[in-house]
């Protein structure tokens, strides 16, 4: 499997119960996940234990052969490779689009990096916006530059924390389908967290049911959807 | 699984986390030094001390710090609730410009005064010259116990009317209304409503008054008054008994523990945060007629004693004086408080920045106290540290004596102790804790959203702080700077202990020439630090109230 995901339990500092309890999954590779749970239900947190923002208490996160964590290994965020956009985006406000864009991107050389720059902002459908700062862009004109500037970098897993939340209702489904289009036309593994059955019908190819941080059910969206 | 856990100390010992512990340990360890004199064997100098001068020290001290204490709280309140309430002329100029005494260090405050009231004054002369008044002078002493709680509540009062003001006009909107609408007079409003919800603003802003006072070591020696601040240096340069002052030290640091422990008995469980719903503000009264006269007439005369009366008069004496006070010598001591005031406080911020990263990024318990831990300093009154930070730098000078030898053969025992660094130390013990404030509220505003996406596309803790986190704390960086460059420009205690020999700065001097009977001459050096210090309020206080609107 593309990315195993093995026991990963977690609690927070003065919490009485675990958070995450004994949360186990595989994807292949190029797959969408979805996870769905109300709030409350630890789906964050699993995209931050992922993420390497957290340090579970058990279990292992492996990607590609690759040890993200164990008993053993913790790999620091930085190194682990894994794109992350946030609910609120969190695009550097006093950086350009551009800026944004390249900050992922420091390891390439200057060439590279713009060609880099060019494609992702070609695939978000953004190419004439890189001059603007985040507060001169729509709601989800700037949910797209936080995806293209998580996909810049190439990661190998790329995770969506309610991606939809902060549009409006109609542009939801509109950037719903842009999205699968994206991460599909990108051939990136992917997992997303929301709380809405429609987003998990729509751009899942399974979606894991989470409640009170345990995995209750996971399956293809028509079935588990019904 | 035991390898996590140590992989998450492993996270949190970093070079932030190494950096921040080493700044604590050092504020630490000279007031840790004095605690623990407390319990050294005692010599023949403290018997004669405690037996015959301690209970002055000990009465006088609470005597000043209470009752200033109190008639601050009485004073602050009562216009903090009058200005929050109530509609009247000159509230809106009057509503900040009641902060301003607190541009007026209390030392120099003491000296204007004693300068206007005493027999060569303005008012005992106009009186004599002008009205054949002749006043017996035991009514005009202002060198007096009363005299300095007159000073310090004055001229410390804000502190309490500024906390306790955000507390009334954020918070009790709907309080207020309610108990108007219940039919309840304004009089029982303050009584029965306001006075015990503002009781941990109040409690609040009162323990930090009381703190400047036993800080405060300028009025205190200027007026006479034998307090712990005074009796720690006439033991130490006047009966050269270092080991007893430590003890007197160390009482002072039991008191100031005290005041900080009662203060959290006091506050009760209700803490003055705010809570996040949005707040409304207050619908003030209009006050027409008398009522108007009484609020404009009261909130004015504080105004006018603890801002403009003093403020005239030193312009007034600037005037008269500054053809022999300006010149090289002048603009030597300028240059020599703004440099030590612009370096230290730089130097602090850099620290404080550290330190509560540190805290930020580790969220350990251990990198949260060290972050609390910062305050111990400013609680700690100029005099302790003073001789805390003597006593550590002495130790030190010796232990390195031979490094001295080995760069200077003929080196003078005592290098670091006749250095500035000795005084920006100092500095930074007490100051930090507001820098640590300025940046830790910085980046609360922020958030750790950036920060975290900034890791999770690559760059590492350190890369992260210079390249997003510094950039989006800049305003608070510079708050703090600010905060702690004023704080510097007005300190005198420290200033004037530690300072190497022949170094003045505006605050030392202002004190000497009032030290020297050369009251006018202190004019223009006290000016210059209460345009600095009025230049930070007026930022702090009516550029952010307009920003926040």
């Amino acid at each position: 499997m593309y990315v195993e995901i093995r026991g990963l339990t977690f609690r927070y500092k003065n919490a009485a119960e675990d958070t995450i309890q004994d949360f186990t999954l595989d994807i292949r590779k190029g797959e969408i996940i979805g996870i769905l749970g109300e709030s409350g239900s630890g789906k964050t947190t699993i995209l931050r234990l992922i993420a390497g923002l957290e340090i579970p208490s058990r279990g292992s996160v492996r990607i590609d052969g690759r040890t993200m964590v164990d008993g053993n290994t913790f790999l620091p965020p930085e190194r682990r490779g894994i794109g992350m956009v946030f609910q609120d985006y969190a695009l550097f406000p006093h950086m350009t689009v551009e800026a944004n864009i390249k900050f992922g991107l420091h390891r390439m050389d200057g060439a590279r990096r713009n060609e880099r720059l060019e494609e992702v902002l070609r695939l978000v459908n953004l190419a004439e916006y890189k001059r603007r700062y985040p507060h001169e862009l729509s709601g989800g004109q700037q949910q797209r530059v936080a995806l293209a500037r998580a996909l810049a970098p190439e990661p190998s897993l790329l995770l969506l924390d309610e991606p939809f939340s902060n549009l409006d209702r109609d542009l939801q489904q509109r950037i719903r389908d842009e999205l699968k289009v994206i991460l599909k036309g990108a051939g990136i593994t992917s997992i997303f967290v929301t709380h809405d059955r429609d987003d998990s019908r729509a751009l899942a190819d399974r979606v894991v049911i989470l409640r009170g941080g345990r995995m209750v059910e996971i399956g293809d969206p028509a079935e588990v959807l019904r | 699984m035991r390898v996590l856990e140590i992989k998450r100390l492993y996270t949190s010992v970093n070079i932030w986390g190494v950096l921040s512990w080493v700044f604590v340990l050092l504020i630490l360890l000279p007031n840790a030094n004095i605690l623990v004199n407390v319990f050294s064997e005692p010599n023949e100098n403290w018997d004669h001390i405690k037996e015959y001068l301690l209970r002055q020290y000990i009465s006088n001290t609470v005597l000043v710090t209470s009752l200033s204490g109190l008639f601050a709280a009485v004073i602050g309140t009562s216009l903090a609730w009058v200005v929050s309430v109530y509609d009247f002329p000159l509230r809106g100029f009057l509503k900040w410009g009641l902060v301003l005494p607190l541009a007026i260090p209390p030392y120099i405050a003491a000296y204007t005064y004693n300068g206007m009231l005493n027999y060569t004054g303005v008012l005992q002369t106009f009186l004599r010259n002008s009205l054949n008044i002749y006043i017996d002078q035991r009514y005009v002493d202002i060198m007096s116990l009363q005299g300095a709680v007159f000073i310090f509540t004055l001229f410390l009062y804000p502190y309490v009317y500024t906390i306790t003001k955000a507390f009334l006009e954020k918070q009790s909107s709907s309080l207020i209304e309610n108990a108007r609408v219940l039919g309840r007079s304004p009089l029982e409003v303050f009584l029965f409503v306001i006075l015990p919800v503002s009781r941990a603003a109040i409690v609040g802003g009162t323990t930090l008054v009381m703190l400047e006072v036993l800080n405060d070591y300028g009025v205190v020696k200027y007026f006479g008054i034998t307090t712990f601040s005074t009796a720690i240096f006439q033991t130490w340069f006047g009966m050269g008994d270092v080991d007893s002052a430590i003890k007197l030290a160390a009482m002072l640091m039991l008191l100031v523990f005290a005041i900080t422990m009662s203060e959290r008995a006091l506050r009760g469980r209700r803490r003055f945060s705010y809570t996040t719903t949005k707040a409304r503000p207050i619908s003030r009264i209009r006050l027409k007629g008398l009522g108007a006269v009484l609020a404009s007439g009261y909130t004015f005369m504080i105004f006018s004693l603890g801002f403009l009366i003093p403020t005239l008069q030193l312009i007034h004496w600037a005037l008269q004086t500054y053809r022999r006070v300006l010149g090289l010598k002048f603009l030597e001591l300028t240059l020599n408080s703004l440099l030590m005031a612009l370096g230290s406080a730089a130097l602090i911020v850099c620290m404080a920045v550290v330190i509560a990263n540190y805290s930020r990024i580790s969220e350990t318990v251990i990198a949260r106290t060290n972050a609390r831990v910062t305050i111990v300093g400013y609680s700690i009154p100029g005099a302790v540290i003073a001789i805390g930070v003597i006593v550590v730098f002495v130790a030190l000078d010796n232990h390195l004596y031979w490094l001295y030898r080995l760069i200077d053969p003929d080196t003078p025992k005592l290098v670091l102790t006749t250095s500035l660094v000795m005084l920006m130390f100092a500095y930074t013990i007490r100051f930090i804790a507001i820098a640590v404030n300025s940046v830790e509220s910085g980046f609360e505003k922020v958030g750790k959203k950036f920060f975290e996406a900034s890791r999770t596309l690559g760059m590492n803790v350190t890369r992260t702080f210079f390249k997003v986190d510094l950039r989006m704390i800049q305003p608070a960086l510079l708050s703090g700077f600010l905060l702690v460059f004023v704080d510097i420009m007005k300190e005198l205690p420290l200033t004037l202990i530690l300072r190497p020999f022949n170094f003045d700065t505006l605050a030392t001097k202002s004190f000497q020439y009032a030290h020297d009977e050369m009251i006018h001459e202190a004019a223009i050096s006290s000016l210059i630090i209460i345009l600095v210090s009025f230049a930070s309020i007026y930022f702090f206080h009516r550029v952010a109230d307009k920003e926040e609107r």
